[in-house]
């Protein structure tokens, strides 16, 4: 169990370390490092892992083997952009990521709800903290506490009946109407934590509250632990009410967040809108998984999504931070005056709205794929549909970048630190999609 | 449903009625009736008259004293089942346990360092 658990224990030495070194007031550039090391070698010890061991509370699977990968990956962006002048935030982020490294390994509904609170609550507090502790950032804070609250009272209430009706919390299938009440119940709190459609109402305000490098790790790391979760809850009863469920809510929020971020000016918003609709593609994506059975080893589309999006959105939010960009008249002549961001920029919207053959093309088509085989042709064409609307704004921004004339006064930016993690990004977001292999290694990993 | 099922549901209802409401208000219909003078009315009878109303507003600073209190009270909890089987410990519940007293002891430090239990 020791050896099961070793990446969270990085992580918790890395806390304490951090918090030690904040305690003798060492350079918080040391501080930031010691961060850093930690999460690359919970990386490496949780790739050295093999699935198949475990006990009742904690057990290593195929799909916690590899969302552990995506989870401490996702992280990455942030340790290394983020500004951190004490050792705070660095403890935060960590404690964050153990949450989500506990939720990957949970073998039990408890388990679950301990990780998904642990991953949540520093996840609030680096909200309030987002640039500078400004009153947006704490009022957006607030708003992601109370949904987040409500949404881990969801869960207690839904686990609750789970228990009165099957007398245990492992995961033991559902059949009877108490225990399947209770799983949509656990269901509705997972959507409240990815942002599916009619739970979302926090998130825009969240992820353009925070700092661009947060609202990566946020829409990546974060959402990627709700979709955990909610497979986690799905695969109880693959047949069930919530799982049919899943593909409609998946079309819904693909379609409201598509169409309200062609409304956006603001590029953090319109971001947060377009994670939105790609969060209803995963979401989409689960379902038609359930849908075929909830076998581990089916779970490769959903995983590439994950992995394509942690690098897409990561780069796009570095981009911002990169560029100092925040609205959309900000873009535009960004290309001829600066052409090495602004490619890298395009290449990630490209990526995002899909476009062959970047790894965004890949990860919908499996999808898409995925819903076929499960033939679920009207939550597909919705789907579809929504895929198109976002074109509609990625390729707007492409147009701001390159076609437009600059302004006559000049935007005054703010350039950041970040033109090596969004290229970083970008690099993947293209070549994933047009090298197969790196799918059928991964397929090979997830059927261990 | 028949008739005698009906009958026992109104006797219920009023069986609960009227015992809840003689409970409720035994005290107003038995009891001595107090006689209201002196102190008898201030909050705590401790002799001494409240300076203020309670119902007021406090500093903030206060918060994080309570907040530090429930932390480490909840804590010290979680020691309690610990000390009763201290007769059956076994070497692995030991040093686990010590471990987590040792964390206790660091965040102690921590705060303390970091000057959260001063008083400002």
């Amino acid at each position: 169990m020791g050896g099961l658990l070793a990446p969270q224990m990085i992580l918790a030495a890395g806390i304490l370390g951090v918090l030690g070194a904040g305690m003798a007031a060492f350079n918080p550039k040391f501080i930031k490092s010691l961060m850093v090391l930690a999460i690359l070698g919970a990386f490496a010890i949780a790739f050295g892992a093999r699935p198949g061991v475990g006990d009742a509370l904690v057990s290593l699977d195929g799909i916690g083997f590899s969302w552990q990968l995506v989870f401490y990956a996702a992280a990455l962006p942030l340790a290394f952009l983020m500004t951190a002048e004490s050792e705070v935030a660095p403890a935060l982020v960590l404690g964050s990521l153990l949450g989500l490294g506990l939720l990957a390994v949970s073998a039990n509904l408890l388990m679950l709800f301990i990780g998904l609170e642990l991953m949540s609550l520093p996840a609030y507090l680096l909200v309030a903290r987002s640039r500078g502790g400004a009153k947006t950032a704490v009022e957006a804070a607030i708003k992601y506490f109370f949904a987040g609250g409500a949404a881990g009272g969801l869960y207690l209430l839904g686990l609750a009946l789970y228990y009165f009706t099957q007398k245990t919390m492992s995961f033991a299938g559902a059949g009877s109407l108490g225990a399947e009440a209770g799983v949509a119940l656990m269901g509705s709190a997972a959507l409240f934590k990815v942002g599916a459609f009619p739970l979302h109402f926090w998130l825009p305000d969240v992820y353009e509250a925070s700092d661009p490098e947060l609202a990566g790790f946020l829409s990546t790391a974060l959402k990627a632990g709700g979709i955990l979760l909610l497979m986690r809850l799905a695969a109880l009863s693959p047949a069930g009410p919530f799982a049919r469920a899943l593909p409609w809510f998946g079309a819904a929020t693909m379609l409201f967040g598509a169409v309200l971020a062609l409304r956006q000016e603001r590029l953090q918003r319109l971001l947060a809108y377009s994670s939105m609709a790609h969060a209803g593609n995963i979401i989409l994506g689960v379902g038609a998984w359930a849908a075929l059975g909830a076998t581990p080893g089916a779970a490769v589309a959903v995983f590439f999504y994950l992995a394509a999006y942690l690098f897409m959105n990561n780069g796009a939010f570095s981009f911002l931070k990169a560029s100092g960009a925040k609205t959309r008249a900000d873009l535009r002549g960004l290309g001829a005056r600066s052409p090495k961001t602004a490619s890298a920029f395009a290449v990630l919207l490209l990526a995002l709205g899909g476009v062959p053959p970047t790894a965004g093309f890949l990860a919908k088509l499996l999808i898409f794929w995925e819903a076929f085989k499960a033939h679920l042709y009207a939550p597909l064409l919705l789907a579809a549909l929504g895929a198109l609307l976002a074109l509609g704004y990625y390729l707007a921004l492409l147009k701001d970048l390159y076609f437009e004339d600059a302004p006559a006064v000049e935007p005054q930016l703010e350039p950041g630190r970040g033109l090596a993690v969004l290229w970083t990004c970008a690099v993947p977001a293209a070549v994933l999609g047009v090298a197969p292999w790196i799918l059928t290694y991964m397929s090979r990993l997830l059927a261990l | 449903m028949n008739h005698l099922s009906a009958i026992a549901i109104v006797i219920d209802l009023v069986l609960v009625l009227g015992l809840t409401g003689f409970f409720a208000n035994a005290n107003r219909l038995l009891g001595p009736h107090p006689v209201h003078e002196g102190d008898a009315d201030i909050p705590f009878e401790t002799g001494e008259r409240p300076i203020d109303s309670a119902v007021d507003k406090m500093s903030v600073l206060y918060h994080r004293f309570a907040v530090l209190f429930v932390v480490f009270d909840v804590d010290l909890a979680f020691l309690m089942p610990w000390a009763l089987c201290r007769g059956s410990l076994t070497g692995t519940l030991v040093v686990s346990m010590t471990v987590f007293t040792g964390l206790l002891f660091f965040m102690l430090a921590y705060f303390w360092r970091k000057g959260v239990l001063e008083c400002r």
